[in-house]
């Protein structure tokens, strides 16, 4: 094996945990920041409850 | 490590935690490793108690200054300085009791900046997207292919690792963290060679943050060609929203449009990095050609909730009066403020030195060339696209 090789084995790349997470934090941020706007534009969030 | 070393040697096989370079990408990424729920909780509520003061600062200090000598300074700074301020004043005293890593995993800068963003399409109508998106697409793409290949070429140049390079390249082109991010898994980099660049991002983006919207005053820049300008230029979107907010709610509105066009494109350029590295650097084998698929896979998709945000916001101010749809729209902006400050605060939370000086002076010196190159070049392209753009 290659010292190349060996060093790849041992090292996970940093893509799968980061890269997952931020798809699901895309999705997350997307859902929230329109049920929030649906939610002011129904009015369950009035006018003066956000300070 | 020596000169450059991030590109060329071997990663440290210890533990996540006890690396001195992976804790920084982890808490970039906002997930330190062995971190549990209670103490992410824990760190989400010291978040949201420095968003308070940020927001208590914000309201009361213009008013408690008036009449004294600070008057104009009072005046003039906004929530994302005392929002960063506060951040690493926290920072400062988390690393100090050695809190800060544990409760990293509630510093989520990515989640709170997105849905500050999504929440941000609330305001902007649907016609302003529409006509600043042709400029903004040409801009990102002339912007992101012409930095992107000159830092690719000085990292070349300079002897640094070819991964290195291509995060580098497509941190300071394309959008700061999340673009590194998408590089790393792109050409699976290393962890430490992540933490050097989501590093070298914020080190560069929070200056930029205070000077650009200074010398786009300085240089009487128009509201729309300083929102351009900081939204083709500075890498981090938190970054940009902080200074893009600085300068006003126009340049603000451009800044965004242009930066979320970036975004939408990063995920081009990470199939671009996987399929050059596959087939030309490593010539794997096994590699497959990426289809729309992969496409799909990265692309941001909170640029869509932004989008849907100002459908709705556009369709629904269209039904009701004026003075209805100005108080509603204003609560969606309370809101927005209340996500935006909760990220600038975690950017201030997350930042750390411990990397960069590990980094060694050649990759600093390649971000750095690369940051003059994208400011001088966001610079002419927004005042050639956007000087005739009006968002009124």
């Amino acid at each position: 094996m290659s010292e190349t090789e060996a060093v790849r084995r041992e090292e996970p790349p940093a893509e799968p945990s980061g890269w997952t997470s931020a798809i699901n934090e895309d999705w997350a941020a997307t859902i929230v920041g329109l049920l929030l706007l649906v939610l002011v534009i129904t009015g369950v969030i009035p006018t003066g409850l956000v300070p | 490590m020596s000169a450059g070393g991030a590109g060329v040697t071997p990663r440290d096989p210890e533990p996540a935690a006890e690396s001195t370079a992976e804790p920084a990408a982890d808490a970039v990424e906002g997930r330190p490793a062995g971190s549990t729920w209670p103490l992410a909780l824990a760190g989400l509520v010291v978040v949201l108690a420095l968003a308070a003061v940020t927001r208590l600062l914000d309201k009361n200090v213009p008013g408690l200054l008036e009449g004294t000598a600070l008057e104009d300074l009072g005046a003039a700074v906004e929530y994302p300085v005392y929002a960063i301020v506060l951040g690493l004043l926290g920072n400062a005293v988390l690393t100090a009791t050695g809190l800060r890593d544990r409760l990293a995993g509630g510093f989520r800068t990515e989640f709170f900046i997105k849905t500050g963003l999504v929440l941000l399409g609330a305001s902007i109508n649907l016609k302003v997207i529409a006509t600043a998106a042709g400029p903004a697409i040409v801009q990102a793409i002339v912007l992101i292919s012409g930095v992107f290949l000159f830092t690719w070429w000085l990292g070349g140049r300079l002897g640094l690792d070819d991964k290195l390079r291509a995060l580098l390249s497509a941190a300071v082109s394309i959008c700061g963290v999340s673009a590194a991010i998408a590089a790393a898994g792109a050409v699976q980099a290393k962890r430490e060679q992540l933490a050097y660049s989501a590093s070298l991002v914020i080190a560069f983006a929070l200056p930029s943050i205070f000077i650009l919207p200074w010398l786009a005053t300085a240089l009487g820049l128009s509201p729309e060609v300083a929102g351009a300008w900081i939204g083709g230029n500075i890498d981090t979107t938190a970054a940009v929203t902080a200074a893009g907010t600085i300068v006003g709610e126009e340049a603000l509105q451009v800044a965004t449009i242009v930066k979320v066009t970036q975004n939408a494109l990063m995920g081009v350029v990470a199939i671009a990095l996987t399929a050059y590295f596959a087939f030309k650097i490593e010539r794997r084998p096994d590699a497959r050609r990426p289809g729309l698929g992969d496409l799909w896979e990265r692309f941001p998709k909170f640029v869509l909730g932004f989008v849907a945000a100002s459908v709705i916001a556009t369709w629904w101010l269209s039904t009701v009066t004026a003075d209805t749809g100005k108080a509603t729209i204003g609560v969606a902006n309370d809101l927005r403020v209340w996500f935006l400050i909760l990220a600038f605060v975690s950017i201030g939370l997350e930042f750390r030195v411990a990397s960069l000086k590990e980094a060694g002076w050649r990759p600093v010196g390649v971000f750095a060339a690369a940051t003059v190159v994208n400011v001088l070049l966001a610079l002419g392209l927004a005042a050639l696209l956007f000087s005739g753009f009006s968002v009124t």
